[in-house]
């Protein structure tokens, strides 16, 4: 009643509402301002300059080309693309097609979203050799390896974290020493631990790594100059005893350079995820442990049931961090890459770099940052699409 | 008739007239430099960035146009790269600045520098013909750059060289017990094989660690140009404007390093100034590396197993040894008036001159760039045996190719360097390794600029 006895503004609205949301927008203002000259004009610029001939000045309009010469030709792409799309229909297929029942119609779907699944792994494995074969080789490969050391390290992050976490909630002696501890590799400037780590895992047999698998009488490994597949590493004995000499191809994973490169990433980040774990974990309600204990239930499967399901936000959110992180790595890659181990451990930021940097090629580079871009948002969407839904939101 | 010859008497005065201004655009000999402030982009540090402030004063009291410089420290090379990308042809930019002649082609691309044959060259401004001649030719002609019409965008104050540090006393370890067959530094790729092998087999006396290696070699593309230049190649070649790096000398000298790591005399470094450091401890008998490592190499010895060592020319199949000079020059970016880009050009000219060059040359342990200032470095040398040994080389030096996207070339280079000593086909490598080369070189030059 009071707000009808207020002149009325524009369209009806009240003066009041007109002023409330006209303050709001100013307090808003400047981050937008501050968002809009930082975060969104780059990434409009990026896509603007990706469009011209641009080495050191700009030059002529050549619209898309940058793009096809990182993806190939067209069929390449698209057929990659497309199976990707696929893979959200398939999973739309199992899922949400025709409800959340058990009849009939919805095993039809789930089979038709199986066959789609077949036909999306299809298109993308063909799509990927095509514009391997026609794109450009070093960022294509960059993506790959990119994959490996997003889905490499983030998972291992994440489950060992948990566990730290949930080690770290008991009631220990020295526990805010122990959170200092795992906290610290996340505080280390990532150069100096970069650093380090190239120490620790020289090829020289009497440096640490290789001194501790002396203890296990393996021999000593080259880790940051080893371009090998891991799978060749660890078992290229037994493989040369079935007659395979060299492994190769996605599935023989990333090389021992890029592996040792992981534990980095592992060592910086378990810490800081634990952490943040702790804060999710002091959210849970205690009398929902205790209720499981009157039903019976031991530590692991309150765990199990309990503390992982309530836990699901902050590890969504963290999964959500990991993979955009791990996608944009730069700094600690840069420092501990080697001439000798060639391009093994360049992912998709470190080939952008030398694109620009070093190829003086600066909008096929911008263009591949926009790639880059369109992947880890299309990864963010898929990771909202499949674990989003499982997410405990109380 | 008469008519016709007023025409063409017309014509020869326009087109002189023509001829002139265009010759004029490019002339600085009625430009007046006085008063002129001008800001130097640099790398050095400590005793060097102390030593170019000398000369710099010194420059500022004495020139006769009230000309001040000002030198300011930029970072590394690549700081400086990189901050002078975004402010190409701009007033921004800084009126002279410290560049590798793949940077300096870099910002050819970009028109963002200036052509200083015109300056050299001037009857005013420029270098007397004895004055030209003074500079070892290898260093004047690295910064005269063919894919660009023979412009020159550079001008070098010291160079650095590629040179072989071996370990004498250990060496004469090998000659006495009739390990190998030569006295002194091997000279030829069979000598420097037999040592490297006897030494891996014969670890040195006083070494101060353990293990023995012939040869550490890092993977660099600066190397592989070194070894390649010692077995009579080259890299690139001035005529075509193309990469060579599948030449019949490269080829050589990459399988004569591959067999070297197949008989397990050589190794690669694995820590950055790793070879150095076991240089010192006497672990390595051999490295090649810049001359501009004299001081380290020395530090290394003295705090570790205190040895008598020297510089060699790298062992070559050449009557005379080739030696692989490089070192950054110093550019007149563009963006600024002519009286400011003459200005720049006198203070380059004095940094250059005989007596700013000796200074400049005992203070940063560089080579001096002028022949003449030997004569100034007697006591030096006296005191320096192995700077005056690398000193002596000079003249046989000559420099990777000056082109846009080298860096890049340099890291592909490195990479397939890398895979031959880990066994990859030599052949097969450096023909890729040379068409990758020239893809990339032939992608910069595309966008040459047209004036």
């Amino acid at each position: 009643m009071a707000l009808n006895a207020r002149p009325a503004g524009r369209a009806g609205v009240p003066r009041r509402v007109w002023q409330e949301w006209l303050t709001g927008y100013l307090f808003v203002l400047p981050s937008v301002i501050i968002i809009g000259i930082f975060g969104l004009f780059p990434i409009g610029y990026a896509i603007y300059m990706s469009l011209y001939s641009w080495r050191v000045r700009k030059g002529s309009y050549i619209g898309f080309e940058n793009y096809l010469k990182t993806f190939g030709d067209v069929t390449g792409a698209a057929a990659f693309f497309g199976g990707l799309l696929l893979v959200l229909v398939a999973h739309w297929l199992w899922t949400d097609a025709f409800g959340a029942g058990r009849g009939e119609r919805r095993r039809y779907a789930q089979a038709a979203g199986a066959l789609v699944l077949l036909a999306a792994g299809v298109a993308v494995a063909l799509g990927w050799q095509r514009m391997v074969h026609t794109g450009d080789r070093a960022f294509l490969q960059g993506l790959v390896r990119t994959v490996y050391y997003g889905f490499g390290s983030v998972p291992i992050q994440i489950a060992l974290a948990l566990v730290l976490a949930s080690l770290l909630f008991q009631k220990i002696r020295g526990q805010e020493l122990f959170r200092m501890f795992y906290f610290l590799p996340y505080v280390v400037p990532a150069v100096a631990g970069a650093a380090v780590f190239r120490t620790i895992f020289s090829p020289r047999p009497e440096f640490l790594a290789n001194t501790v698998l002396s203890w296990f009488h393996i021999p000593p490994q080259r880790w940051l100059f080893e371009t090998k597949p891991v799978l060749e590493v660890l078992f290229g004995g037994l493989l040369r005893h079935v007659g395979i000499e060299h492994v190769s191809g996605f599935w023989a994973g990333p090389s021992l350079a890029l592996v040792t490169i992981i534990f980095f990433g592992i060592w910086t980040f378990t810490g800081y995820n634990a952490v943040i774990f702790l804060a999710g974990l002091g959210g849970i309600p205690r009398d929902l442990y205790e209720a499981a204990a009157i039903d019976g239930a031991n530590r692991v499967q309150s765990f199990r049931f309990i503390t992982v399901p309530m836990l699901s936000p902050v590890t969504f959110y963290l999964t959500v961090l990991g993979f955009i992180g791990t996608f944009q790595a730069f700094t600690h890659i840069y420092v501990m890459r080697q001439p000798a181990v060639r391009d093994a451990v360049d992912t998709a930021s470190i080939v952008i770099f030398d694109t620009f940097y070093k190829r003086n090629n600066w909008s096929l580079a911008a263009a591949q940052s926009v790639v880059l871009f369109g992947i880890i948002l299309i990864l963010t969407l898929y990771q909202s699409r499949f674990f989003g839904r499982s997410v405990f939101r109380g | 008739m008469k008519r016709g010859l007023f025409v063409l008497l017309g014509a020869v005065l326009l087109l002189g007239g023509v001829t002139t201004a265009l010759a004029q655009a490019d002339s600085y000999e009625n430009v007046d430099p006085s008063g002129q402030t001008i800001t130097f982009w640099h790398q050095h540090s400590q005793s060097r960035e102390a030593a170019l402030d000398k000369i710099v004063e010194a420059f500022n009291a004495s020139n006769p146009y009230k000309i001040t410089v000002k030198a300011e420290y930029q970072g590394s090379y690549g700081d400086i790269f990189r901050k002078m990308l975004p402010v190409l042809d701009t007033a921004d930019s800084p009126n002279i600045v410290v560049a590798y002649q793949n940077q300096a082609a870099t910002y050819a691309l970009g028109n963002g520098v200036v052509d200083m044959n015109p300056l050299v060259d001037s009857a005013k401004w420029g270098l007397s013909a004895a004055d030209k001649a003074d500079f070892f030719p290898g260093f004047y002609k690295a910064d005269v750059f063919p894919s660009f019409g023979g412009a020159r965008y550079g001008f070098p104050p010291n160079r650095s060289m590629e040179v072989l540090y071996y370990n004498s006393d250990w060496l004469k370890e090998l000659r006495a017990n009739g390990k190998i067959s030569f006295d002194g530094p091997p000279t030829t790729p069979e000598q420097f094989q037999e040592a490297a092998c006897a030494a891996t087999k014969s670890p040195y006396s006083k070494a101060t660690t353990s293990g023995a290696i012939g040869y550490e070699l890092s993977i660099d593309a600066s190397r592989l140009a070194s070894w390649t230049f010692a077995f009579g190649g080259n890299i690139f070649d001035d005529a075509t404007n193309k990469f060579t790096y599948d030449s019949e000398g490269a080829v050589k000298a990459m399988t004569f390093l591959q067999d070297l790591f197949k008989a397990g005399c050589a190794t690669i470094v694995t820590e950055a100034y790793g070879d150095q450091t076991d240089f010192g401890a006497g672990r390595t008998l051999f490295t090649v590396g810049s001359s501009s490592g004299l001081p380290y190499y020395k530090s290394a010895v003295d705090e570790g197993a205190k040895f008598s060592w020297s510089v060699a020319a790298i062992p070559h199949t050449t009557p005379d040894p080739v030696m692989n000079v490089y070192g950054a020059s110093v550019s007149i970016p563009s963006g600024h008036s002519k009286e400011a880009n003459l200005a720049a050009w006198l203070f380059i000219k004095y940094y250059t001159g005989a007596t700013a060059q000796a200074e400049w040359a005992m203070a940063s342990e560089y080579f001096p760039v002028r022949k003449s200032v030997a004569n100034e470095l007697t006591d030096y040398f006296a005191s320096h045996p192995a700077y005056k040994t690398a000193f002596d080389l000079l003249p046989y030096g000559i420099a990777e190719p000056p082109v846009p996207g080298y860096d890049f070339v340099r890291d592909e280079v490195a990479s397939d360097m890398a895979a031959i000593m880990d066994g990859a086909s030599v052949t097969d490598t450096l023909k890729t390794a040379n068409a990758t080369a020239n893809e990339i070189l032939a992608d910069q030059l595309k966008n040459l600029p047209k004036n």
